[in-house]
């Protein structure tokens, strides 16, 4: 409840803000490949999709429940999308509204199952990451247009490429757009209604409907926001991934929740901040990117991810502990 | 709470069918276009024929130009010399035969080609398949249970590409013990129980992987002679447990170490365990090597991850090449010279040469805009096609051989050429 006379060094978003000057210095001493630009480039690329999502995970999470369904459902929606671009000559424009359509509406069905029929997050969202996993499946690998072909402009929302071949520039405005989705729902969380009732539901449910929140509707409408968000991750992902395959996504969603969890968001719920989850991704990012900088084998990138997670719940875990004391 | 179970017994009816309708569906769409691509199959089949021809030639041709490097082989060339694919001539199913046929996914187009020479075939010879396979190529246990499912059907044969090959071992027992005939295709199974497996329709792999090695010798050979200290040569192999990619990566590293060496450089590989420990030949460590290859393998199967293992290879200022084994691992390789933009077909001037493996919309492009120099393809069609004939042959009590088929070197110059064009699925 009080959090008044926290200094700047108990502030678990200052911590991870160190460690990934930390990594990120670790990292360029210790490969001289890692201090390129193309590097960076490449390593935004990849963020944008699990930023996007992480954002949106970070309201459910905060009213301590969780949507398992992000990473499944991205994958999903971008392919049926770019199946409508490649098979049924849909503009890029409406397969990017059929992205966010999708999102909207699985994330409503989340929503309903969990808030209204108070089916558990856990299982609910389960079930919605088998559905949308099939579903995904019932379409063939689906290259959405590449940067040079007619529709490809979309590319451009992310990083805008001037010139051809080797003497391009790319710019990762995507980055810009990243700052500005994060500061929009930094806003929505802690000043407007419907982010302030997010916090209530995961302190206490019931105090929150007895105090006279239409808790219903508010529960329902965090897996609403979720499911938009992971429909602008589809956008993202198609942006990046040169040929969206069916059946993959299953374990996209564990990077976005776990940068959310590093990013400070309480693992019980009732506490969190969308500027935690934003430099959380980029512990996870910088992780995945790094460590085969470094000539690790992958397999220790999922290790050392798991054991960062660990470390950066126990410090929130120490904090409340501190806190109760 | 009665709303609660029924909704929970609604949602675990949703479950079960959004898993078991994709198969489905894809044999139903199977059957769909049958009726309209009559025409087109039959041209397809004289294709297949042609290339057949063709490939006979190709392989004369490389044993005889071959000097060397070939005469080990020779002698097991001269032995299967005979064709494989006459013992089907004149093949008729003595039944309308049904066989499952568990595919590694539906993941790729490759596998839509695969389904493609099944259906050719199923049509010729009046037989039924079923097409079965699991979300993605990782899900090993979805499709050891898919195989158990099909086993306790009796079938009078299955055909399988397992994506584990350890992993299957005891349902191949259970057939071996039930007498039902195993054709695999794609992937062999090296140390299968005795009886189960009776024909092995697959790439030979390690000639595929051999295959994308010489030609990229052949462009950065001269780079290597003129090089002034180490230079790098990277692979991104998907994974290190299914025999196919192994042995790609595999003959890829052999024949590359092979091809530098008779060149009088010295080699080392490094990178993952199991392809270091696989290579054979390698004389040199690390640190003092004229060429050092590294091999990537990234978590799991996904072309983010091939990306970013790609990438680290890339960034160094002294690669000059590198292969994506696969169709996931060599888009891999593409998205990260999106950045990276080292990759093109002029390694004299400092162009990174990069080959790529299987088709697929996007690697075709990059090997026609000259991003990859070329690309091996596998015949997806015709291996899914002979799967069939194996099937059915063994279904009719005969004794089989294996059905080895070739990997196809293609570049911007030959892509459309009728023995190559039609193993470039989309």
């Amino acid at each position: 409840m009080t959090k008044k006379k926290s200094s700047i060094l108990s502030d678990q978003r200052f911590i991870v803000l160190l460690v990934i000057i930390v990594l990120m210095a670790v990292f360029s001493i210790m490969s001289k490949e890692f201090r390129q630009y193309s590097t960076i480039l490449s390593m935004l690329d990849f963020s944008y999709y699990d930023l996007l999502m992480a954002i949106g995970v970070t309201f459910p999470l905060i009213t301590g429940g969780v949507d398992l369904s992000i990473g499944t459902g991205m994958v999903c929606y971008a392919l049926i999308a770019g199946t409508m671009v490649r098979s049924h000559g849909w503009p890029v424009t409406a397969a990017m509204l059929l992205c966010i359509v999708l999102g909207l509406a699985v994330g409503a069905l989340n929503g309903v199952l969990i808030g209204v029929m108070n089916l558990p997050p856990f299982l609910a969202t389960l079930c919605t990451c088998m559905i949308t996993r099939g579903a995904g499946s019932l379409c063939s690998a689906t290259p959405w247009p590449a940067l040079t072909q007619e529709g490809g402009w979309f590319h451009s929302i992310f990083k805008i490429t001037v010139g051809t071949g080797r003497s391009a520039d790319r710019y990762p405005i995507g980055f810009l757009w990243m700052i500005l989705l994060v500061i929009l729902m930094e806003f929505v969380l802690f000043h407007t209604k419907f982010g302030r009732y997010t916090i209530a539901i995961g302190s206490n449910k019931e105090a929150a409907a007895l105090s006279g929140i239409n808790v219903k509707f508010y529960h329902v409408m965090v897996y609403v926001v979720c499911g938009l968000f992971t429909g602008l991750a589809a956008i993202a992902y198609a942006a990046v991934t040169p040929t969206v395959q069916p059946g993959t996504g299953a374990g996209l969603e564990m990077d976005a929740i776990g940068g959310v969890f590093v990013g400070g968001v309480a693992a019980s719920g009732g506490y969190g901040s969308v500027l935690g989850t934003f430099v959380g991704i980029f512990v996870i990012m910088l992780l995945k990117t790094g460590l085969p900088y470094i000539g690790l084998q992958a397999n220790w990138q999922q290790i050392i991810t798991g054991v960062v997670l660990i470390v950066a719940v126990l410090i929130d875990i120490l904090k409340e502990k501190k806190k109760a004391i | 709470m009665k709303v609660k179970k029924l909704i929970a017994l609604g949602l675990c009816a949703a479950m079960v069918s959004s898993m078991t309708v994709s198969p489905v569906l894809a044999s139903e769409d199977a059957a769909a276009e049958e009726t309209t691509e009559d025409a087109a199959a039959e041209e397809t089949t004289e294709d297949a024929a042609a290339e057949e021809e063709t490939t006979e030639d190709a392989a004369a041709e490389e044993e005889t130009t071959e000097d060397a490097a070939a005469e080990e082989e020779t002698t097991e060339d001269a032995a299967d010399a005979e064709d494989p694919t006459a013992q089907f001539d004149g093949l008729t199913a003595n039944e309308a035969y049904e066989f499952p046929m568990i595919v590694k996914s539906f993941q790729s187009t490759y596998w839509d080609a695969a389904q493609e020479g099944m259906k050719m075939a199923a049509e010729e010879l009046g037989v039924t398949y079923t097409p079965q396979g699991p979300n993605s190529e990782s899900d090993i246990a979805d499709q050891v249970n898919m195989v158990n499912t099909a086993i306790s059907a009796n079938p009078v044969g299955l055909g399988l590409a397992a994506c584990d090959t350890s992993s299957v071992l005891d349902a191949l027992q259970e057939c071996a013990d039930k007498g039902i005939p195993v054709v695999t295709f794609d992937t062999g199974i090296a140390d299968a129980p005795e009886g189960s497996v009776v024909c092995e329709v697959a790439t030979d792999n390690v000639q595929a992987g051999s295959v994308a090695a010489e030609h990229m010798y052949e462009a950065i050979k001269d780079v290597i002679a003129n090089a002034e200290g180490q230079v790098i040569i990277g692979e991104v192999n998907q994974d290190a447990t299914a025999l196919n990619i192994q042995q790609r990566g595999g003959g890829f590293i052999d024949k590359m170490i092979e091809l530098i060496q008779a060149d009088g450089k010295t080699v080392a590989v490094t990178g993952n365990e199991f392809y270091v420990n696989a290579a054979q030949g390698a004389d040199a460590t690390e640190a003092d090597a004229d060429v050092v290859i590294q091999v990537a393998v990234p978590a799991q199967t996904t072309v983010e991850l091939c990306s970013t293992e790609a990438q680290a290879i890339l960034s160094q200022e002294n690669c000059i090449a590198i292969f994506g084994s696969n169709q996931t691992a060599a888009e891999g390789v593409l998205a990260a010279n999106a950045n990276l933009n080292v990759l093109g077909s002029d390694p004299a001037n400092g162009d990174v040469v990069g080959v790529g493996f299987d088709a697929g919309s996007i690697i075709k492009a990059a090997v026609q805009d000259g991003t990859f120099i070329g690309a091996v393809t596998q015949s997806p069609l015709m291996m899914g096609y002979y799967a069939i004939y194996a099937l059915t042959a063994a279904a009719n009590g005969q004794e089989l051989q294996d059905v080895p088929t070739d990997g196809y070197w293609y570049d911007a110059t030959n892509m459309e050429d009728e023995d190559i064009a039609p193993n470039l699925y989309d």
